[in-house]
């Protein structure tokens, strides 16, 4: 489904140049729910917003869903992100002026989807995150974890195949992480392929396989990703 | 596409939205009627005259001393002859006015000697046989006065000569069916007064608003005025010679006789500056109704950019999660560009009302005429043009805000 070799991404301002990935290869197969961790600054997100073809890289390669990237125009790049893609981001990224339904109606729109359509995927989106009556609010109006469920409707609505969180529990308190952690298993049930980046080890654990990135490169584990997702705090590998 | 959630999230940005609408529905209700009064001044300037304007000058003289009214008419006489002796001159005559500017007056006519009320108004100028040619009127109908027609016209009694000349216009209101040669009318008098010519055009002395509809409507009788303040000599030079011609010809007066004053600014005005000078204050207004319409447009038009341009600034993290939720540099730069429409929209449709508002206060106040829907028409469309021009830069500015942008916090 996401495969990168050799892949690297280079920031260039006008006195240093930094390495965000380097010689970076991942293989995530399809239907895997892969938890990404690592210590601050290592390149957890810089690898998600590539992976989501938010952003350009450097060199290596990178197919999704068998398809080289790197070739696509912006447009297209637009096209793959809207139909195969849903991302969820750790400060939730509602649009403020729009109620719940108008967001969640954002991307259903870009693909240019029937008005009866939209209604039923957003209603069952909504239902399905348990928030059916707050359509009509405003994301300023809803708790932390209720936005953060908001923003899962809006990525589920559109059917994506991919679903890339970066520290989807970052901002929640523990008892609403796993509210949201439980509906992404759900929806990984469901088929969809997901990578979360996570600080939390609780959360990696509950993760099919574990990947850690550190200074830009996958750093490999032990066979027994459960066990040693938990052993692998960032400072523990210090 | 995309319109009902555009005006969801304009909900919530109402003062800015408000203001711009606002701006939009007062710049296109002034620039509306500006441009309409510009329209009407513009028509007033290019009025027809019905002079020969490039060759023709006139001198306005007035007399020193004391004189009989026997001496002055001898005195017109003799100046008229040697003003079209000049080398440089086709043709003068003496004159109680001339057309757009100076003297004259202005005469109630009737169809019948009782009527009270009168059919309509024309001004009225007396000269002598040599008018048409020295203003280059173009007779089309009937013929000119004889000399011996010419009559003095007494500052005393009022005499009304037999025969008159008339506008085409003054000729056409009185007979409609275009009878008018050798018809006559009564001008405040008991005595009728023929036609016997019609010229094509003959503006009245003066241009203003009020007796506008009767601009075109004068009569010429064949009196020679012998006012004991002055006279107007018109004289028409041959072609090229107007300078000279100009020049000599106060000369030439003055040796016949030198009790007069003929004024060195006003007395001597070839007609391009008659025309130019009367024309002052329409052209001043145009001027100024242009420039209030540029400035407004300029304001409004930099409201746009500098409102879309803060709305860009303010959302680009939602434009960054647009963009990553699928959105293409086009969807981006068609929102900012139908939210613009959508506000524009707006604004003209409040802004016709005020124009036809305004207009309607003119014509009630100032007796302008009633504003042509076209200026509304075009006043709308420029306006949402410029709007969409205005709005064009800040939204492709827009447009390039990278999906990236969704990712970075706050
Ligand atoms: N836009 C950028 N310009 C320059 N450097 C960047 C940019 N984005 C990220 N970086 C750098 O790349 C590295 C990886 O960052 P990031 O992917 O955000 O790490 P993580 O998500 O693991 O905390 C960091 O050193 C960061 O400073
Ligand atoms: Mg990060």
């Amino acid at each position: 489904m996401l495969k990168m070799s050799h892949l690297s991404k280079v920031y260039r301002t006008e006195v240093v140049e930094t390495y965000a990935l380097r010689d970076f290869n991942i293989d995530v197969k399809e239907g895997e729910f892969v938890a990404v961790t690592g210590p601050s600054g290592s390149g957890k997100t810089t690898f998600l917003t590539i992976a989501g073809l938010l952003e350009t890289f450097s060199g290596g390669e990178y197919h999704l869903d068998g398809i080289e990237v790197s070739n696509l125009n912006d447009n297209a790049r637009s096209r793959i992100r809207n139909e195969k893609i849903g991302f969820i981001f750790q400060a939730f990224n509602l649009i403020p002026d729009l109620n719940v339904y108008d967001n969640i109606e954002v991307p259903l729109r870009y693909r240019g989807m029937k008005a009866a359509e939209r209604k039923q995927r957003i209603m069952d989106a909504l239902e399905r995150v348990g928030l059916s009556s707050r359509a009509r609010h405003y994301p300023a109006e809803l708790s932390g974890g209720q936005q953060q469920r908001v923003a899962i409707a809006r990525a589920l609505a559109g059917s994506p195949r991919l679903l890339l969180a970066d520290e989807p529990t970052g901002n929640l308190d523990t008892q609403m992480a796993r509210g949201v952690l439980e509906l992404l298993e759900e929806i990984h049930r469901d088929g969809a392929t997901i990578v979360m980046v996570t600080h939390d080890p609780e959360l990696a654990a509950r993760a099919q396989r574990n990947v850690h990135i550190i200074d830009g490169q996958v750093v490999d584990l032990a066979e027994e990703p459960r066990f040693h997702a938990h052993a692998a705090a960032p400072q523990s590998l210090a | 596409m995309q319109i009902r959630p555009i005006l969801a999230a304009l909900r919530r940005h109402k003062a800015g939205t408000v203001l711009i609408a606002l701006q939009i529905a007062l710049t296109l209700a002034i620039v509306c009627n500006a441009l309409f009064i510009i329209h009407e001044r513009l028509a007033n300037m290019s009025e027809a005259s019905g002079v020969d304007e490039a060759n023709v000058f006139v001198i306005k003289n007035q007399w020193a001393g004391d004189r009989s009214t026997q001496q002055i008419d001898a005195q017109v006489r003799s100046d008229v002859l040697a003003l079209r002796q000049l080398p440089g001159v086709r043709d003068a005559a003496p004159a109680s006015g001339y057309p757009l500017k100076g003297g004259g007056w202005d005469n109630f006519v009737t169809m019948t000697p009782d009527q009270v009320k009168p059919t309509t108004d024309s001004s009225v100028y007396g000269s002598d046989e040599h008018l048409l040619d020295a203003l280059g009127l173009r007779l089309i109908a009937g013929r000119n006065f004889r000399p011996d027609e010419v009559v003095v016209m007494g500052t005393q009694q009022v005499v009304i000569p037999p025969v008159v000349i008339v506008s085409k216009a003054l000729a056409d209101r009185l007979f409609p069916d275009g009878s008018a040669l050798g018809k006559s009318f009564y001008a405040m008098s008991a005595t009728p007064t023929t036609i016997i010519g019609i010229v094509d055009e003959l503006h009245r002395p003066g241009v203003n608003q009020w007796n506008r509809p009767y601009a075109g409507q004068s009569l010429i009788w064949p009196l020679r005025p012998d006012d004991a303040r002055g006279i107007y000599y018109i004289v028409r030079a041959k072609p090229g010679r107007l300078a000279a011609a100009m020049r000599e010809a106060p000369k030439a007066l003055y040796a016949q006789d030198r009790m007069r004053i003929i004024d060195p600014k006003d007395g001597l005005l070839s007609f391009a500056r008659v025309r130019s000078r009367v024309y002052d204050r329409d052209r001043g207004m145009a001027i100024l109704m242009g420039i209030v319409s540029m400035v407004l447009l300029a304001i409004t038009a930099a409201g746009i950019v500098g409102l879309t341009s803060f709305w860009v600034g303010q959302r680009r993290k939602q434009i960054g999660v647009r963009r990553a939720l699928g959105a293409t540099r086009g969807d981006i730069l068609n929102y900012f560009l139908t939210e613009n429409l959508l506000i524009g929209l707006g604004g003209v449709f409040v802004g016709t009302v005020l124009a036809i508002g305004i207009n309607l206060w003119m014509v009630a106040r100032f007796e302008m005429a009633r504003l042509s829907l076209a200026y509304v028409v075009a006043g709308v469309v420029a306006l949402l043009l410029l709007g969409q021009g205005a709005v064009l830069a800040p939204a492709l500015r827009a447009s390039r805000v990278s999906p990236v942008e969704a990712t970075r916090s706050a």
